[in-house]
């Protein structure tokens, strides 16, 4: 059988698809089937080239046969009058009941943080969920090949663009932008939050998606002694009561001196003394951020800080897994009606 | 990293309780994960002297030895003499050594801690009662050796604790590494304990064989010319110091003190030359490696040189845990002339292994480049202690002190004599720092009111002299201590040594203003909880999603950011919008047997449609996600259902939105799910500004996702609606004194007029000023294969000022009437 006659088949077949009613049954007809049984009559060397061109013309006939089907498909369908208030010959759709309406567990507990934070005088910005390699790492002074770039786990697209790893890629935005404000008197307070990620394995208690509060306070007169009066402030707020808090130094490259904050486990949480609960990282702005950012070390100190939410929430609700967050199941999202 | 205590106290003192040194170390140098107390695993470990032994009949290997222990163990049984009766299988025991015994009732420290841990007693073996067991360095859980029972190397008497003799009544401090990548000097016990003694306001003393920068080591006999050392790039390495030392015995084992320190710290003894490197690195943070020097020649070709240089991309190279390398020229290798022997600071190479054989070793001290070291820790996979600290920046100053410890401890446990001088190439030398940093500065930073006192003492506690210039604090900041640059560094060091605990919290004081929420965040909390007062679901979802989902939405992947190094392959790409991954929620929760429901997402999508942002970065689209699910067909079309929350959200926020159909080519990520015959693009009542898109699904991604038959949804910007919504400030108008007639009309037009045509052509129809008219939908009607509809529609007439009268109302449904016939062909039914 020659490939010419295969071609002519071939035509034939995809003119019946465009004018049969049941274009699919053209797999079916004759023609097809009798060229399938021609392979077994081949010398053995020519069965393999033949079955693929073969097996490549019904694929181009399948394709056609789809796209006539969608074709009928989408003609069946009928067009709405999308300005009406409802469907004709029905009645107005009821919503569904407010008893079943629930808010998701983060997004409350973030805007009591937010809240929070606005009365103590800080504003509040959202953090990007993408961003560049600068904002992340360069202007926060971390050079380049530093090892302190490999704890964060960054994900990066093709362009070099990064998935921010905290909500510090904000700090040097809202440096720059309350610089002006700063050379007028008024201190630089505000908080970033958001969405931040990190290329790691997931399970009960390890997100590669999650979310985080940044805190930002530049004055004349910052000192590490209110960062710790700050914070406090925040805890004893957000747990209504008095709360014992205790440090740890650590390393970051964008503080100097960097610590771990950590606060006595509230009672609210069923806390007892001498448990203590590590909430996040702060310290002292590191000098070099804040030159970066056209501010003049000399004359200005500045603290701040990051830490999760999803802990807060956890804690709060004694929620057992971190993955429940992002699974969009209602047996979860339910249980906070 | 492990950290023992009792060889932290042969450097500092430690005056608090192991609780209370924890609790400080805690919060002034770095976190323990875990405190490993050994006491009570050695407390019964008897040191006893073997004072016969013999075999025992018909056996080829078991011993029977009669041993003295000081006649310290109670009820345990003793010939006349006093001595105990042991069975002992190892081949070396003898008479007249010493030994580790486990008495009866004794637990084997191996099995400590074990559920089910292992208690000996007395019994029999080959018909000889044996009493509890001489000890193996395995069964005492300090490192696997299966040559036999450790032979107790100090003159001690019988019945000494064992654990007092070796000092493993003992804690070990696991430590958190990751919070110390800026101080290699703490990778060292000697290092470790200077912080100690710091923070717990003691002065600290290095030991004196630290302290000498300068080669100690004199050649010793025959004087060999010691290799040149070149490194060929400055970049490799700051200083590369090497000996040659001669009759190093191989067999010579290191003594038990060492090994014990060795094994608790993670590191298994091997030889006296093997364990000495390794207890000087774990001891000072600075590796050394040996090679053998005659093997390095042979190697070499004769050519006595070291060279430190880049690898050539393909060279391979043996190196000693079995494996050949395939190097890059990003790997650095140390050369015997031009051949590599070495993976600088990773691992050291086959063909200069030390052996039997070996006659003279030639002993190495380097640091090198911890970036590049970084990446080859990566590349081939090479964790080891020694690179552990180099990647840390091992100090370059550090090398001789430790090259002349090594050379002394050599000598006097595996008879090496010392016989070069020390080579070396130093490239990296760096000058002495001085910081001056005024006292107000280090208060007003801390918050403090520290005199110039306590700085200079805190910071002399760890050997950072300090002197005063007027009010300034002048620091001289030791070679160890690289991580110190600048004024901040200081003051950290004041804070930390200190206690930051220590410091007063306090709030700012600040001029007080209000400060407004963001007034974008405030219509996103207004979105939400009107959405869940109508009975729906926030969910948050996954930024990026797997290329087939954005496919099954009909969403072309090339318009996404793609992450290329995700380790999910469900993390492939930024989603172009939320409706994708509402969809994916949709069918697991209806096979959770969830029938009727709607979730929502207030988020961010990305997608490279949309062009850079002023700071080159990807700009950032807001978005609020709906859809609506229902497992049983309802009444009348999906879409209605959606909309009617669309109108829920438009009236909460005072605002009308006006519907289009979605046109077909439309070929935007957003509308890409949408079937364009039923859904509507959503614009503000002029149509100046877009809102979004609603609709129910394009009938292939229905099958993809799996979704119910009623289905739809809708995405908007909730930007958009907090433009509309600041444009439409809520208003009071009050209800008219008088009362309404109420009109129901049932106008009948062809099937194609919309229902806004209808209303359009209503609302144009002006009544007389005074009067104000409201209409609403009542009714909606359609003979199927009729080619017209009827519309009923509820008109409610007041006036501000009078009580309306019946013929007025008429007048006007009767100008209406006029207006729907003549532009739309439609009647009055």
């Amino acid at each position: 059988m020659s490939n010419n006659s295969i071609e002519t088949i071939q035509r034939d077949l995809l003119e019946r698809v465009q004018t049969v009613d049941v274009p699919r049954d053209v797999l079916k007809s004759p023609e097809l089937k009798q060229l399938y049984g021609t392979i077994a009559t081949l010398p053995a060397e020519e069965r393999g080239p033949f079955g693929k061109s073969l097996n490549d013309m019904k694929a181009i006939l399948e394709q056609a046969i789809t796209e006539r089907e969608e074709q009928a498909e989408s003609a069946k369908i009928v067009a709405l009058d999308v300005t009406a208030p409802w469907d004709l010959n029905t009645h107005q759709p009821s919503l569904l009941p407010t008893t079943q309406g629930t808010q998701h567990p983060l997004t409350t507990e973030l805007e009591v943080v937010i809240d929070i934070f606005t009365r103590m005088g800080f504003q509040a910005i959202e953090s990007r969920q993408i961003d560049d390699d600068f904002h992340m790492f360069g202007a926060l002074n971390f050079p380049e090949n530093h090892p302190a770039r490999d704890g964060y786990d960054t994900f990066r697209t093709e362009e070099g663009f990064i998935p921010p790893a905290h909500t510090s890629t904000m700090q040097h935005r809202i440096l720059k932008n309350g610089r002006a404000d700063l050379e007028a008197g008024t201190p630089i307070a505000a908080i970033s939050y958001g969405r931040v990620f990190r290329n790691e394995d997931v399970d009960a208690t390890h997100e590669h998606t999650f979310y985080q509060v940044e805190g930002v306070f530049v004055s004349k007169t910052a000192t590490l002694g209110e960062m710790l009066g700050t914070l406090r402030s925040f805890f004893e707020a957000y747990y209504g009561q008095q709360l014992r808090i205790k440090t740890q130094p650590a390393y970051f490259p964008f503080t100097e001196p960097g610590l771990e904050f950590a606060i006595e486990k509230p009672a609210a949480l069923g806390g007892k003394p001498g448990e203590w609960l590590e909430m996040l990282g702060c310290g002292m702005i590191h000098p070099n951020v804040l030159e970066t950012a056209g501010i003049d070390p000399n004359e200005y100190s500045g603290f701040a800080w990051g830490g999760g939410v999803e802990r807060l929430v956890m804690l709060k609700y004694g929620i057992e897994d971190l993955r429940h967050f992002e699974s969009a199941k209602l047996t979860f999202l339910r249980k906070f009606a | 990293m492990i950290i023992s205590v009792n060889w932290l106290k042969k450097y500092t003192d430690i005056t608090v309780s192991i609780d209370e040194l924890t609790k400080l170390i805690g919060e002034r140098l770095v976190e323990i994960e875990q405190v490993i107390p050994l006491a009570e695993k050695y407390q019964d470990v008897i040191i006893v002297k073997v004072v016969e032994c013999g075999p025992v009949e018909n056996s080829d290997h078991l011993n029977l030895t009669k041993i003295d222990d000081g006649g310290v163990w109670q009820d345990v049984e003793r010939d006349e003499r006093g001595l105990i009766q042991v069975v002992c299988g190892a081949p070396n025991v003898h008479a007249g050594m010493s030994a580790a015994w486990l008495p009866p009732r004794s637990t084997v420290p191996e099995t400590f801690g074990d559920t089910e841990p292992f208690v000996l007693g007395a019994r029999k073996l080959r018909g000889y009662m044996s009493n509890g067991m001489l000890a193996s360095a395995k069964e005492l859980d300090l490192y696997d050796d299966h040559r036999g029972i450790i032979e107790v190397d100090k003159q001690v008497e019988p019945g000494s604790s064992f654990a007092k003799v070796y000092e493993l009544d003992d804690y070990l401090l696991d430590i958190e590494n990751k919070s110390l990548t800026h101080r290699p000097d703490t990778f060292g016990i000697i290092g470790f304990a200077r912080e100690v003694a710091g923070i717990q306001g003691i002065a600290f003393h290095t030991p004196e064989w630290l302290t000498h920068l300068q080669s100690t080591t004199s050649v010793e006999g025959e004087a060999v010319e010691a290799p040149r050392v070149i490194i060929e790039d400055t970049q490799l390495s700051d200083r590369f110091s090497a000996i040659v030392l001669s009759g190093a015995l191989e067999s010579a084992g290191s003594p038990l003190d060492i090994q014990t320190y060795l094994s608790r710290s993670g590191m298994r003894p091997i030889n006296a030359i093997v364990d000495v490197t390794n207890y000087l690195m774990l001891l000072t943070g600075q590796p050394l490696h040996a090679y053998d020097y005659d093997k390095f020649l042979q190697v070499s070709g004769g050519v006595n040189e070291v060279r430190v240089r880049k690898a050539r991309l393909g060279e391979e190279l043996a190196i000693l845990d079995g494996r050949t390398l395939t190097l890059t020229d990003a790997d650095t290798v140390i050369a015997a002339g031009d051949v590599a022997v070495g993976l600088a600071g990773a691992m050291g190479g086959a063909d200069t292994e030390i052996d039997a054989s070996t006659q003279r070793i030639l002993l190495e001290c380097a640091t090198f480049n911890l970036f590049d070291l970084r990446a080859v820790q990566m590349r081939h996979g090479i964790f080891s202690e020694a690179i552990t600290r180099l990647t840390k920046g091992i100090p370059a100053p550090l090398g001789i002190p430790v090259l002349n410890q090594a050379a002394s401890m050599l000598n006097d446990l595996a008879s090496a004599r010392v016989s070069s001088v020390v080579t070396e190439d130093y490239p990296g030398k760096r000058g002495a720092l001085e910081i001056e940093v005024s006292l107000n500065r280090v208060n007003r930073l801390l918050g403090t009111d520290l005199s110039a006192l306590d700085c200079v003492e805190i910071l002399g506690n760890v050997e950072m002299p300090t002197r005063m210039n007027g009010d300034a604090l002048v620091v001289s900041v030791p070679y160890w201590r690289h991580d110190i640059t600048i004024v901040e560094d200081v003051i950290e060091e004041i804070g930390r040594l200190r206690g930051f605990d220590e410091i007063t919290p306090m709030l700012p004081i600040r001029t007080f203003s209000a400060v407004t929420p963001s007034p974008f965040d405030a219509l996103r909390a207004r979105l939400r909880k009107t959405l869940v007062r109508a009975g729906a679901n926030e969910v948050l979802t996954y930024s990026f999603i797997h290329g087939d989902t954005m496919q099954k939405a009909g969403q072309k992947q090339a318009d996404a950011y793609r992450i290329t190094n995700s380790i999910s392959p469900e993390l492939q790409y930024y989603r172009q919008s939320l409706i994708p991954s509402l969809l994916t929620a949709i069918h697991p929760n209806v096979k959770a047997g969830f029938d009727h429901f709607a979730l929502f997402e207030l988020n961010k999508f990305h997608t490279k449609r949309h062009d850079l942002t002023d700071e080159a970065v990807p700009k950032e689209i807001d978005s609020l996600g709906f859809v609506i699910a229902r497992l049983q067909s309802a009444d009348g079309s999906a879409f209605y259902e959606a909309k009617q929350y669309l109108e829920y959200i438009a009236k909460e926020l005072g605002t009308v939105f006006v519907y289009e159909t979605l046109e077909a080519d439309t070929d935007y990520p957003v509308t890409q799910p949408f079937e364009p015959k039923r859904s509507a693009r959503v614009w503000n009542a002029d149509k100046t500004v877009r809102i979004g898109v609603i609709g129910e699904f394009k009938r292939s991604v229905a099958k993809n996702f799996k979704l119910p038959t009623s289905i739809a949804g809708f995405e908007v910007s909730p930007r958009s609606l907090h433009h509309l919504a600041e444009a439409a400030p809520a208003r009071y108008i009050a209800d008219s004194r008088y009362p309404a007639i109420e009109r129901d009309v049932c106008f009948r037009v062809p099937v194609t007029v919309t229902y806004d045509a209808l209303m359009t052509v209503i609302d144009k129809q002006a009544p007389v000023s005074e009067i104000t008219v409201a209409t609403a939908p009542l009714d909606l009607y359609h003979m199927s294969e009729s080619d017209t509809k009827n519309i009923t529609v509820r008109f409610t007439l007041k006036a501000n000022d009078r009580t309306l009268v019946g013929q007025e109302a008429t007048e006007y449904i009767e100008q209406v009437s006029k207006s729907v016939q003549n532009k739309l062909k439609g009647e009055i039914v």
